[in-house]
């Protein structure tokens, strides 16, 4: 084998060192591994982006999208994703996960969420089991308690199933910044391990009372609809807008998942963030989002005022 | 703020854009070629109140109702959305107002004329829905499978109804007959808004 350099790698590799020395320093330091955040309570971390499947994985039984899906999973998975969010509101979306698990095996990573919701009547076992079979799992690693549903009676049965071992982690969820004082009452006097609520650059109710409750009683919490539905980052690319140069330069955001990502699960009580797409593309810059680094206190406060003035 | 103030009616839709629209293709793909026999009826039921035969026409149209609501509604458009089988079953009660009207009603003792605003009205909306509505997905990058066509599909179905309605019936009976079709195409229009 030669080892000599031909003078068009020569001055390949004078170009390489020359660009990356122009590069702005956080772009270097940024990783290839998605971050993760401890689950308080616990040695666990959780990988701050996560999986969210309203709408996007309701597609019934129709083979194409069933596999399309599976192809945004294995995407999830291959980058080190962890939770995987899913209710039994969200039509066939719990059937969707159960294909893609069962063709590309349960990844070590997997952190299996889901929800019960009304009517409770006794119900809460059932709709266990029954979600189980359809995800094709023996239990979940967090059951959650759809938008505060029949929260006590259902509350009561979960706690039994973690006593039991049944399931790991309790949650309670709700959604568009509703019910939040009974959420908070919820987070103050009752022994949860998870609260999933709405936080994104342009709802930040949840920071006045229910973040800092969250830090102080050790739960970890889940932001749902980052995109605000997808209103967000869709309104952002089709303005034209570009991504500010300070925000590449101070925290690596390239694309606007980045920018709106970053923002969500750079808040030290957040847990992990739960985009929803259909897309193996829109994933993967999902996933890119969750690596450092990440943006500081000030930075957060620029990147708010910046969507605030457009 | 009340918590019905927050929802947004992109909430009220359970599935994205891709969804609906792979449903549609799976229709044309399942169907073909049903859909010129469908479209057959359709213009026969046309051309039949046109000419004044108001119970045939009307009988004419009942098929192709019972048949998107099982098939489409029913089978599968209910397995992305619960309210997917309540819908079927209005059009299935369509397909039964339909069904009456051809038995007892006694339709208009005059030819209609086609001058008269209804008619014309009539004739632009039938037409379009019959030989317009097929045009758009293709047009519009879609595959031909996913063209919506009458009695295969919800949208051309309700629009050359109310287009047949308009020219074939009068009175209480026109009313009646359009309540569902408008009823379902409002829906859809806010569904494909929600979609956008």
């Amino acid at each position: 084998m030669k080892n000599r350099l031909t003078r068009r790698q020569l001055l390949q590799l004078t170009g390489a060192g020359l660009a990356a020395a122009a590069l702005p320093r956080s772009l270097l330091a940024e990783s290839t591994a998605l971050l993760a955040k401890p689950i308080p309570g616990s040695d666990e971390k959780l990988p701050v982006i996560g999986m969210g499947t309203w709408r996007t994985f309701n597609v019934g039984n129709d083979p194409q999208l069933l596999d399309a899906r599976t192809r945004v999973m294995q995407a999830f998975f291959r980058q080190g994703g962890g939770l995987v969010d899913c209710s039994p509101m969200y039509g066939s979306a719990a059937d969707t996960i159960g294909y893609a698990l069962k063709r590309l095996g349960i990844p070590e990573s997997l952190l299996s969420a889901e929800k019960v919701w009304s009517p409770a009547g006794g119900s809460t076992r059932e709709q266990v089991a029954e979600l189980a079979g359809r995800w094709g799992v023996q239990g979940f690693d967090l059951m959650q308690i759809h938008n505060l549903t029949d929260w006590r009676e259902h509350l009561a049965a979960l706690r039994e199933m973690k006593a039991a071992g049944e399931i790991r982690h309790i949650g309670i969820t709700t959604s568009h910044g509703r019910r939040h004082w009974e959420f908070e009452q919820i987070m103050a006097s009752e022994d949860i391990d998870f609260a999933q609520l709405t936080y994104n650059i342009t709802h930040r109710e949840a920071e006045d009372r229910l973040l800092p409750l969250a830090r102080e009683k050790g739960i970890a919490v889940i932001a749902n609809r980052p995109y605000d539905g997808g209103s967000l980052i869709k309104g952002l690319k089709r303005s034209g807008e570009k991504v500010p140069e300070w925000a590449t330069e101070e925290c690596g955001c390239r694309t606007w998942a980045d920018f709106l990502l970053k923002f969500i699960v750079s808040h030290p009580a957040i847990s992990c963030a739960i985009p929803a797409t259909t897309r193996v593309e829109h994933m993967n810059e999902n996933m890119r989002a969750g690596r450092a680094p990440l943006p500081s206190t000030s930075t957060r406060q620029r990147m708010a005022r910046f969507i605030e003035s457009l | 703020m009340s918590d019905w103030a927050s929802y947004h009616l992109q909430d009220f839709i359970p599935f994205t854009a891709d969804i609906y629209f792979r449903l549609l293709e799976r229709m044309g793909e399942a169907f073909w070629p049903l859909h010129l026999l469908m479209l057959a009826l359709g213009a026969t039921a046309l051309f039949l109140a046109l000419k004044n035969r108001t119970r045939l026409a009307c009988l004419l149209l009942v098929p192709p109702w019972t048949f998107v609501a099982v098939a489409f509604f029913m089978q599968r458009y209910a397995e992305l959305n619960w309210a997917g089988g309540y819908i079927g079953w209005a059009f299935l009660a369509q397909a039964a107002l339909l069904l009456s009207i051809a038995f007892v009603h006694r339709g208009p003792a005059q030819l209609p004329r086609y001058t008269s605003p209804p008619v014309m009205a009539g004739i632009a909306i039938a037409l379009f829905g019959l030989a317009g509505l097929p045009l758009l997905a293709p047009l519009g990058g879609h595959s031909w499978y996913g063209a919506e066509v009458f009695g295969i599909h919800p949208d051309p179905t309700a629009i050359a109804t109310l287009g047949a309605v308009l020219i074939a019936l009068r009175g209480p009976a026109r009313w009646l007959a359009a309540i569902i079709p408008a009823l379902w195409l409002l829906l859809s229009g806010l569904t494909h808004t929600a979609l956008r």
